[in-house]
């Protein structure tokens, strides 16, 4: 390093420790250790005058802004959550209420809540007549494709909630089983439900619904009488539908 | 007694400290870019708020300095972009009074003070990064986007400059040879 970069880069960067600059300071005989030491007064000057005063409690300030507005932050975020909570809590009760009133309109809540009603009907043991069957099936326009199932007890035109039904009663095995037939109603899915003392299986059937209700009686019978109304509506060969 | 520092966050703490080991210099800075007080003031407000939010960008406590001088370029440049529209040009060698209104403030450092007002932003923004933030020529070039030899250059003028605008005053270098 020659004396000109050394006062150059002196000149820019007074406070460097290049190992370089120093070592040209320390073997210079041509005063660039002078130049080196006026330049170091100049820059304490410098930083001196630079070293401006500073406004009392500054740094209290600072904090106190940032420290108001993290705490109003929190605040708007409380505010946020809450409203946040709250429609949740307003979306949950919405739902439960919509899911409470699709369940008291469905054919299973329906079924049993036309039964109260209905109750001497299962305490009849006289047969009926295949033509009184069949009468009752036309009462809603509905004819029997099938011979109807032994030991009907009852046949009524009913309403079943808003839906026109066919109400019988079967005896099997000295067990009274439910069948309501709605035809035209129509439901996607069969399915099984335990509703108020009451195990019923809800059919979905191609011209319409078929609600089986017992209280007490076996699973076989559930299942003969279910099967006997079914084939009886659509016929022994038809193909089932849902679930089998 | 420890100082009580249950309850309060890592992040706080450190923001705390930072404020507290940082601000006066950087004010000074702030000083410098603005030539204004109140503007300084306003200026390290908002940079230390903007800091705040943006604390887990910085990974260690070294380059807090130079970090916290790059947000406030940042903010100084957006504060002069929005009053470039709404002010009227002023004299811009015309700084508050009270900047050198104390009697602390007279004499030789008042003189290098003014000096160092007068000095293009060109020349002053570099100085004050090197002498007041302790960066070197490179990290300066690397804050401000330019060339490291550009830099080089500015820091070199500005104290020619200087030297220059005190001329025979009684400024260390000429007095004390």
């Amino acid at each position: 390093m020659n004396c000109l970069d050394f006062r150059r880069r002196i000149g820019a960067e007074p406070r460097s420790r290049d190992p370089e600059l120093i070592a040209h300071r320390d073997t210079c005989k041509d005063g660039c250790a002078a130049f080196w030491q006026r330049a170091q007064r100049f820059e304490d000057d410098l930083e001196a005058a630079m070293a401006v005063p500073v406004p009392d409690g500054l740094a209290d300030r600072i904090l106190l802004a940032q420290a108001t507005g993290e705490r109003r932050g929190q605040v708007v975020r409380r505010r946020v959550w809450m409203a946040m909570a709250a429609s949740l809590l307003i979306a949950f009760m919405g739902a439960g209420m919509f899911w409470r009133h699709a369940d008291l309109n469905s054919l299973p809540a329906l079924a049993v809540a036309h039964m109260p009603g209905e109750l001497d009907a299962l305490n009849l043991t006289r047969p009926m007549t295949d033509a009184q069957v069949e009468a009752g099936f036309l009462g809603r326009s509905a004819t029997l494709k099938g011979p109807a199932p032994g030991g009907v007890t009852y046949v009524h035109d009913c309403m079943v909630g808003t839906h026109a039904a066919v109400h019988l009663v079967t005896r099997m095995n000295d067990e009274p089983v439910v069948a309501l037939y709605m035809p035209g109603t129509m439901s996607e899915a069969t399915i099984d439900f335990h509703r108020d003392g009451w195990d019923g299986r809800q059919i979905a059937l191609s011209g319409g619904t078929l609600v089986v209700l017992a209280q007490g009686a076996s699973r076989q019978t559930m299942d003969a009488v279910a099967r006997g109304w079914r084939d009886a509506i659509e016929g022994s060969g038809a193909p089932v539908v849902g679930r089998i | 007694m420890a100082p009580v520092v249950k309850g309060v966050n890592p992040k706080q703490r450190q923001y705390e400290a930072m404020v507290r080991a940082l601000s006066a210099d950087l004010y000074r800075y702030a000083f410098w870019l603005s030539r204004s007080e109140t503007v300084a003031q306003d200026l390290v407000q908002e940079t230390f708020l903007r800091a705040w939010k943006n604390l887990d960008a910085l990974r260690d406590a070294e380059s807090a300095k130079p970090w916290l001088f790059t947000i406030l370029r940042r903010e100084n440049a957006r504060l002069y972009e929005r009053k470039r529209f709404d002010t009227v040009e002023l004299d811009d060698s015309v700084v508050e009074d009270t900047a050198f209104a104390s009697p602390e403030r007279s004499g030789d450092a008042a003189q290098v003070r003014e000096a160092i007002l007068k000095l293009p932003e060109k020349y002053r923004d570099p100085l004050a990064m090197q002498v007041l933030g302790g960066m070197t020529g490179d990290e300066i070039a690397e804050r401000t986007g330019q060339q490291p030899g550009a830099v080089t250059t500015q820091l070199f003028r500005a104290r020619q400059r200087l030297k220059d605008l005190l001329g025979g005053r009684a400024l260390a270098e000429g007095s004390r040879k």
